[in-house]
């Protein structure tokens, strides 16, 4: 019966065209586009410098991690040169971005790290990142420093750590990373929400309020719980096909370098379809209307959630992250790009893993919140 | 006689307090077509889902096959067919695989699976087209693939709802037949349907259903005693004049007279001779006709006699 169920699942989507066009070829078409969007920036191949500024007050001068990681990150000397540096008062630095002559402040005040910028993008994004990563790294010596020791020893610490980790904050400026790869990976996010359609159609067949279909399933000698599976199995296949080409797309042909986390990077979409896959059972169990007012609820929250993370311009990823930190927590398109912007920013693997983790929770509880009603509708109202 | 199905007391509420099945209680029996006859929400959708565990219901007993049957009653589910009053096929399955799939539900052997397709196909005559997808076919062939989807596992027990809504008369008659076969073949039958002429000639017993309650139940015969006037005779005429009207109103045996359309109505409650009276009357009278015809009274009849409304939308 799973088998049986299986073949023919996958025949009904496969032969669905619409459905093959937004899960499949949209994807691909989409990826063209960036590709010849892109073609100039791929001919300088570089980042950009960015100017900025940081308010020179005393605090900022104690704070040796702060201080080091910010001159060796715009040193004219590194290649790997990421920042631009005004020092300068507070008052200044607000002029100089209000003149739009740099991109963002730094102020440190309080032993807190403030940022100030005007607009929101690509720019805005790399040092928030790298903030937060100093940031973080100050946190953990703070934790890690005995209350006896004194300050003399902490700074001692701290000094012996950029001694060693150099290398690991000019990554950030890895230039076989740059920026468009950010628009590929917003793009591997939405496919994978995409999968969502494959998930809700595949319901929608099985489900005997829905359709006929669903009422001659049901009233067949069939355990649902096979139908339901074997469908969503095909919905996945599916699902790995679309992925299987955009990847072999952007790859062979478009020759897109996704650096040196490809394993990584098909691990966070294979899990992110998951998630995506279960996003369509939640809205095609939940919501009782037409197919194509479905897919349209489904298509707008999906595309609502990439959105939100950012793929028209990371710069809302900011604004989010920054004044409604749980919308994105919950955002499974979110989970996924930050996936590929820890991979892209970060060299250990910390946060990435919080993300794979999350999309498996989200997964969790939209397949329970969807059992519990699929449960309910088998002796329900038709 | 074997009982099929056996229904006590079903109520079915779909929102409080308006009952879409009051109360209602029914047997088939094996080997027999059953008619269900009602208008248009009449409750017969609703009684055939809540038979088949689609719906729950606020009240009542079910029995098919002696047992109790509930979502979970696979093996009674494994007897039965079902033909829906939509057309529920997938559109991107050609006609032989969704007989397939459907079948294969079912059955598992492909060899016996294969054989059962193909029987099922030639019934409702789809040979020329099985590898038509169902947007290519016509709405009448598109009931028929409706059909065959069904009924392909042979199953003991098969439920039609409204088979036949826009078929073509030719077509309709090519299905009701086929549904004769099966019931020839050994398969009990639950027949619904808002046309009268098609329980009259197909089904071996009828239940006629209005608002959620049966009104009356028998075979065509027993029901049509129901109805109060035994024959009716129409004549075509042009300009009748009034006066004999209301002569013929007092003739033998005749019950009432209306003129309308240039139709002349005659209801009889009972008597024998009413047509050659009615001919000799026209005769002595010097009236020219067009056609005149008797008939024995219809369901229709019979449901007006019950509801005071007709049974036609
Ligand atoms: N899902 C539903 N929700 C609420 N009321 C319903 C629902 N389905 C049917 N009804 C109501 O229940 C009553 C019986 O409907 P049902 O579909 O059983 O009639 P029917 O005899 O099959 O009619 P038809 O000949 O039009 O198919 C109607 O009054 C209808 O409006
Ligand atoms: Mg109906």
């Amino acid at each position: 019966m799973f088998l049986h169920n299986f073949k023919y699942t996958f025949k009904t989507l496969f032969r669905n065209r619409g459905l093959i066009f937004w899960t499949v070829a949209f994807p691909v078409i989409m990826a063209t586009f960036f590709h010849m969007a892109f073609a100039d920036i791929i001919e300088s191949d570089k980042l950009k410098v960015i100017d900025m500024a940081i308010v020179s007050n005393e605090e900022f001068e104690n704070n040796i991690l702060y201080k080091k990681t910010f001159t060796s990150l715009s040193d004219e000397k590194n290649k790997d040169r990421l920042f631009n540096i005004t020092y300068t008062s507070k008052d200044k630095a607000k002029k100089l971005l209000e003149d739009d002559k740099i991109e963002g402040y730094l102020e440190l005040k309080n032993n807190k790290p403030y940022l100030t910028f005007q607009a929101n993008g690509i720019n805005q994004t790399i040092i928030k990142y790298v903030v937060d990563e100093v940031h973080d790294t100050e946190k953990i010596f703070l934790m890690n420093a005995d209350l006896d020791n004194s300050l003399g020893t902490i700074s001692a610490d701290i000094e012996n750590y950029l001694n060693n980790n150099k290398v690991e904050l000019k990554n950030i400026a890895n230039s076989n990373l740059n920026y468009m790869m950010i628009e590929y990976y917003t793009l591997i996010a939405m496919t994978c929400l995409y999968a969502g359609c494959l998930g809700m159609v595949a319901i929608d067949n099985s489900l005997p309020y829905l359709k006929g279909n669903g009422k001659r399933i049901t009233v067949s000698p069939t355990k649902k719980i096979s139908i339901i599976l074997s469908s969503l199995l095909a919905g996945y296949i599916v699902q790995l096909i679309s992925l299987g080409l955009l990847f072999f797309y952007t790859i062979c042909i478009l020759n897109v370098d996704y650096g040196n986390h490809i394993g990584h990077i098909i691990l966070l979409s294979l899990v992110g379809s998951i998630a995506g896959i279960s996003l369509g059972v939640l809205v095609g169990a939940y919501i009782k209307a037409s197919d194509n007012v479905k897919s349209g609820i489904l298509i707008a929250i999906t595309m609502a959630g990439c959105f939100l993370a950012g793929i028209m311009g990371v710069g809302m990823k900011y604004v989010i992250d920054k004044n409604l930190p749980l919308l994105n927590k919950i955002n499974p398109a979110n989970m996924i790009t930050d996936g590929f912007y820890s991979l892209y920013y970060y060299t250990d693997f910390h946060r990435y893993w919080i993300d794979i983790i999350s999309l498996l929770i989200f997964t969790l509880i939209t397949i329970i919140l969807s059992c519990n009603k699929i449960g309910r509708a088998k002796y329900d109202s038709i | 006689m074997e009982k099929v199905i056996e229904v006590k007391d079903l109520t079915k509420e779909y929102n409080k307090g308006i009952k879409a099945v009051d109360n209602l209680s029914l047997n088939v029996y094996k080997g027999e077509i059953l008619g269900l006859l009602g208008p248009n929400g009449s409750g017969k959708s609703t009684t055939i889902n809540c038979i088949l565990s689609l719906l729950n219901y606020s009240k009542g007993s079910i029995k098919i096959f002696g047992k109790e049957m509930n979502p979970n009653s696979y093996d009674i589910k494994s007897q039965i067919g079902v033909v829906f009053q939509d057309v529920s096929v997938f559109d991107e399955l050609t006609v032989y695989e969704n007989l397939d799939y459907f079948c294969g539900l079912y059955i598992k052997d492909k060899k016996l699976r294969k054989q059962y397709i193909e029987d099922a196909i030639e019934l409702v005559g789809l040979t020329e087209f099985k590898k038509y997808y169902p947007k290519q076919l016509s709405g009448g062939l598109l009931r028929r693939l409706n059909i065959a989807c069904g009924i392909a596992h042979k199953p003991k027990l098969i439920f039609f709802d409204e088979p036949t809504v826009a078929v073509d008369p030719q077509s309709r008659n090519n299905i009701l037949n086929g549904i004769k076969k099966l019931r020839d073949n050994g398969a009990t039958i639950v027949y619904t349907t808002h046309y009268m002429e098609e329980v009259e000639t197909l089904c071996d017993r009828i239940i006629i259903l209005d608002k959620g309650n049966i009104l009356a139940r028998g075979t065509s015969d027993e029901l049509k005693e129901l109805a109060e006037i035994e024959e009716k005779i129409t004549v075509e005429v042009n300009n009748l004049d009034v006066k004999y009207i209301e002569k013929i109103s007092e003739l033998k045996n005749v019950d009432v007279v209306t003129y309308s359309a240039n139709t002349l109505l005659i209801t009889y409650k009972k008597g024998k001779n009413n047509i050659s009276d009615m001919v000799e009357f026209l005769k002595n009278n010097k009236i020219k006709y067009n056609k005149i015809f008797s008939e024995r009274p219809t369901l229709n009849d019979v449901f007006l006699e019950l509801t005071g409304k007709e049974l036609r939308d």
